[in-house]
């Protein structure tokens, strides 16, 4: 008990020190930073698919992870050197930031779905490498030139899980409801719009992010956000991807303008704005004025 | 049958010139004897100035409420049996649901008009509190509060409790995973109660969160017990106005002893049944036009799910800001816990709010020692101090109500959340003492502006004929002048014979 108290005074003088807020430190051992390999998505799938004795595709009837082509290594180094190598240096392990005792992250081991996902995301490269949180932007690169990048850092240390591609056909939007309310909706609110987290972090809207990027963050947990692996099944994660690009993104949503989906905050100024003070109004203009 | 010397045309004479009516009319009187309280009540006075019909939206909206309300509850099933859902909206086919979520979305998809009721009916609630506070400040700001009707604001006090009571009990009736949170930490909120809480918790909700029962006790608390107290305070509320009189503003021909207006009949009846179909109209509008608590998109209350970014309704809104931004202090002592977070907060800074809008006559009275009776208006300039007291509590409501939105802004304005949580305690504890002497300042100004308030007169400018300019205000318009009114005397149909003084000793009492 006291251990925990002292803790959490450690913990709240190290949130409360202005040195750390101005240290890149601060950034660079900030969670979002924070990697290690990904044991996730391992192949323990219905369908494996190989070549020359590597795995370049496996998955099951909900979802699909291929290999990026390994003919476009080449390709991704040069694009990494271009783009990346800054940051997380010539062979992908990352490089200590300058004037303190943090680095970038390595990227080596973390499968190609990461490195997809924030390449395509638009996220990296990023604009503010120090920032507490990289922005959804336009992506720099394309699709091409992502899954360049990333067979070249799989060719480093080949490891999982790879990138999806989620066959929707077969997804349950209720079963994906179901799900999507009990693992998702805590932070990125059950309507999708995302909302702020503690310290400048946030969670994102969903209300513009294709079916493989969806997955993919599903898997690999980028940033703040949980890793789902064992305890979402490809099954599940079709559905919530399934309910997140139909309802999320194009609710059915009778019943007038949506005020933005921000709830009773703005439906209570329109109530005042709209109802009251156009009434008051009226009964100006019905009533003496003196 | 008809005598030869009748004709339909002279029946009709001696029916009188409102024919039958007239003749079913004295039926009734002669039985029940109307004709003279239905003549006072046709006279009453009502004063025209536009202020007074903020309270006419209440009690409009409070009817819209009703209406819709009964449409509502036909369809509307409070029970927490899980049933599956199938029904038109499919991401929610095959799922299981408490029956009364079930029903508020069949509600919403599958009966005609179902959603437009549902939309009116909760902005009718958010409208019908929204003028209720603002018909309170009226009534705050002028002094009308002050006795002989000090009564009448307490119902007042009591009827906007009840209604956000009640606002909270219908917008938990849905079942679905927002308002579900909200019962959650309504239970909190009673749980934090010292030495009752518990107990209070369990009684009203049958046991241990959520239970089973508490969808039906709140249907029934929501559609039957609040509605019907609120029934009769509005019936005692305007009982008391005709009783006592309407206040009015000074000007002229107005003194403490009479009342200026227009009769309840012909023009008073006409302007507020034009001022109800208008805000039924208005509140239709909303309904149709606007989307409100859309808990299709919600899915149904379950424990263990939760959404990020839930708020109350506005009215509550000032409780969950003041939740959100409370520093987590708690007692543990005595193997006993109070999550003072949770007590000051909800409990104990609610109870000095409404405390202090029930004891405001009293203490009014007390600091100015006026004992007076008083029918005429201050402006709220007249009283500086009052009014900077009142604006300081509006903006510690206001400050409370932004805090309970802490998530909303700091993703809006891409800020730090922490950082908006010290902003909004900051500005809760400032922003009283800051609106207080600025609203003082404005009052004790404009007091002071000669002629604030009143109509402007034009200046006569004429040029001489050597070119000189000379501006000379204009005389005072006619209806300016301080002239008693000669107004047409209210109709005495009705002669009143003096009875005779009663002899010693036997009561008696008029018929």
């Amino acid at each position: 008990m006291r251990a925990t108290w002292v803790l959490v005074g450690a913990v709240g003088l190290a949130a409360l020190s202005p040195l750390r807020a101005l240290s890149v430190a601060g950034a660079a051992t900030h969670p979002i930073y924070q990697t290690g390999r990904h044991d996730a998505g391992t192949p323990n799938s219905d369908v494996v698919t190989r070549s020359h004795g590597h795995i370049t595709s496996y998955g099951d009837s909900a979802i699909t992870y291929s290999a990026p082509p390994s003919a476009l290594k080449a390709l991704g180094y040069a694009l990494y050197l271009e783009n990346c190598a800054t940051c997380h240096g010539t062979q992908a392990n990352g490089v200590p930031v300058a004037g303190t005792s943090g680095a970038y992250p390595n990227l080596v081991g973390l499968g190609p779905a990461t490195i997809d996902f924030w390449i395509e995301s638009g996220r990296m490269p990023s604009a503010d490498p120090r920032s507490v949180q990289a922005p959804r932007r336009p992506p720099r690169l394309n699709h091409r030139q992502a899954l360049a990048i990333a067979a070249w850092i799989n060719s480093l240390d080949p490891s999982y899980p790879y990138i999806p591609t989620v066959h929707l056909r077969g997804g349950n939007v209720a079963t994906g409801m179901a799900l999507f309310a009990l693992n998702c909706a805590a932070c990125h609110t059950i309507e999708g719009d995302g909302d702020a987290l503690a310290r400048s972090t946030f969670a994102p809207s969903l209300r513009n992010i294709p079916a493989t990027q969806v997955a993919e963050a599903i898997r690999t947990g980028p940033g703040n956000m949980p890793r789902f692996t064992g305890n979402l099944s490809d099954y599940q994660v079709r559905d919530i991807v399934k309910f997140v690009t139909t309802e999320i993104q194009h609710p059915r949503n009778p019943g007038g303008f949506g005020l933005g989906g921000l709830g009773p905050v703005a439906e209570g100024f329109v109530a005042l704005l709209l109802g009251v003070a156009f009434l008051a109004l009226i009964a100006f203009w019905v009533g003496e004025r003196q | 049958m008809s005598d030869a010397t009748t004709t339909p045309r002279s029946r009709r004479q001696a029916r009188g010139r409102y024919g039958r009516v007239s003749q079913v009319v004295t039926e009734i009187d002669e039985r029940l004897g109307v004709a003279r309280g239905g003549r006072t009540f046709l006279d009453k006075i009502f004063p025209d100035h536009w202020s007074f019909m903020l309270g006419e939206i209440v009690l409009y909206s409070f009817v819209v409420l009703l209406v819709t309300g009964v449409f509502l509850s036909l369809y509307y099933v409070p029970s927490a049996t899980v049933v599956t859902y199938h029904g038109s909206y499919l991401p929610l086919d095959g799922m299981p649901m408490s029956q009364a979520y079930a029903s508020t979305v069949n509600l919403s998809f599958a009966v005609r008009a179902g959603l437009l009721m549902r939309q009116m009916h909760h902005w009718a609630a958010d409208i019908f509190i929204g003028s209720m506070v603002v018909h309170m400040a009226r009534v705050f700001f002028t002094g009308a509060f002050r006795k002989p009707r000090e009564l009448n604001w307490t119902i007042g006090v009591t009827l906007l409790t009840l209604a956000i009571v009640n606002g909270f009990l219908g917008y938990s009736l849905p079942d679905d995973l927002v308002s579900g949170t909200g019962i959650r930490i309504a239970y909190s909120i009673l749980l934090s109660i010292p030495v009752i809480g518990t107990y209070l918790a369990f009684w009203i909700f049958g046991g241990n969160f959520p239970g089973t029962v508490i969808l039906e006790r709140f249907f029934i608390l929501h559609v039957l017990i609040v509605p019907l107290l609120m029934l009769g305070l509005v019936g005692a509320h305007l009982a008391l106005l005709v009783r006592q009189k309407h206040t009015q503003f000074p000007g002229e021909g107005r003194r403490e002893d009479n009342v200026v207006g227009s009769p309840m009949f012909p023009v008073f009846m006409a302007k507020t049944t034009g001022f109800l179909l208008i805000v039924a109209g208005v509140i239709a509008l909303l309904g149709g036009l606007a989307q409100i608590n859309p808990i299709w998109q919600f899915g149904p209350y379950e424990a263990s799910r939760i959404s990020y970014a839930v708020q109350p309704d506005w009215y509550m809104g000032f409780l969950d800001g003041a939740l959100r931004i409370f520093p987590s202090w708690s007692f543990h002592s005595f193997g006993h816990t109070i999550p003072l977070e949770v007590t000051i907060p909800a409990v104990v800074l609610p109870g000095l709010l409404f405390g202090l809008a029930y004891a405001w006559p009293a203490l009014e009275r007390r600091v100015t020692k006026d004992n007076a009776m008083h029918h005429l208006l201050d402006r709220p300039s007249d009283r500086p101090r009052r009014t900077a007291a009142g604006a300081a509590v509006l903006a510690l409501l206001a400050t409370l109500f932004v805090a309970s939105s802490t998530d909303v802004i700091a993703n809006f304005f891409h800020v730090s959340l922490n950082t908006v949580l010290w902003t909004m305690r900051v500005l809760v504890l400032v922003s009283p003492f800051v609106a207080y002497p600025i609203a003082y300042r404005i009052a004790k100004e404009m007091h002071a502006l000669h002629g604030a308030g009143r109509r402007k007169t034009p200046n006569v400018v004429t040029r001489t004929g050597e070119g000189e300019y000379r501006a000379e205000p204009a005389p005072a318009f006619a209806d300016d002048a301080e002239v008693p009114l000669a107004p047409t005397p209210v109709p005495d149909f009705i002669a009143e014979e003096q009875p005779a003084p009663p002899p010693r000793g036997t009561r008696t009492t008029d018929r």
